[in-house]
């Protein structure tokens, strides 16, 4: 997959399950603020991740992807 | 169906609950992956109604079942079970109401962790039916 494709799988993927619209997700923004996501949530991501891309990621390593870009980067570099 | 390696009083030793809010009465299995329980509906249960198993008593019943799933690692450590707690119910979709004499078994999976909290997404059936689907979060109190 392109990394265009994936990018725009990702935000749609977020925008549905975090019922978010998809223009609010943008590559500089806070993911935490954009989909309000709270301690209880974070797990709901985890689950996302592994389910639609097939990459396990850890609770530790979810908390140091701030940015949406620096998700697509940790998928994109784990579905290569 | 597997042979339960706990049941009646047994999964006492897995869940703080006692009679009459037991909810689960059959433990077949357990990973690291998810789990396996069971309940006989009975007449007397607390949750029934005009001899169907209510909605809370439903949602109870997996709530119970992930306790149990909770408390099996350390049960099987000769460990007391550690408190548990549900973070959140979602997507809890119920196709019919089991009625009175029926079996539910119902299946645990693991979704996720992260921070300390575990997705789980439990299906239960009677027999092959699929008769109620959800997505639970729970989180166990470590020492």
């Amino acid at each position: 997959m392109e990394k265009n494709e994936l990018i725009a799988k990702i935000n749609e993927t977020l925008a549905d399950e975090f019922e978010v619209e998809v223009s609010d997700i943008t590559p500089d923004a806070n993911i935490k603020e954009t989909l309000q996501l709270d301690s209880l949530s974070l797990v709901d991501m985890v689950a996302l991740i592994e389910s639609e891309f097939g990459v396990k990621i850890q609770g530790s390593e979810m908390v140091k992807v701030q940015t949406f870009q620096a998700l697509y980067d940790f998928i994109a570099e784990r579905t290569a | 169906m597997k042979e339960p390696l706990l049941e009646g009083e047994g999964l006492y030793k897995l869940i703080p609950q006692r009679n009459p809010i037991v909810m689960v009465d059959t433990f077949f299995c357990a990973d690291e992956t998810g789990a396996e329980t069971g309940l006989h509906v009975q007449s007397g249960n607390l949750f029934c109604e005009g001899g169907l198993l209510r909605e809370p008593g439903m949602i109870e019943h997996v709530a119970q079942s992930a306790a149990a799933f909770a408390g099996y690692a350390p049960y099987t450590r000769g460990e007391a079970p550690k408190l548990g707690f549900i973070g959140e119910v979602k997507k809890f979709k119920i196709v019919r109401l089991p009625k009175v004499g029926e079996f539910l078994h119902t299946s645990l999976r693991v979704l996720g962790e992260a921070a300390g909290v575990t997705l789980i997404a439990a299906e239960t059936k009677v027999a092959e039916e699929v008769l109620a689907t959800c997505q639970m979060k729970i989180f166990i109190k470590e020492d």
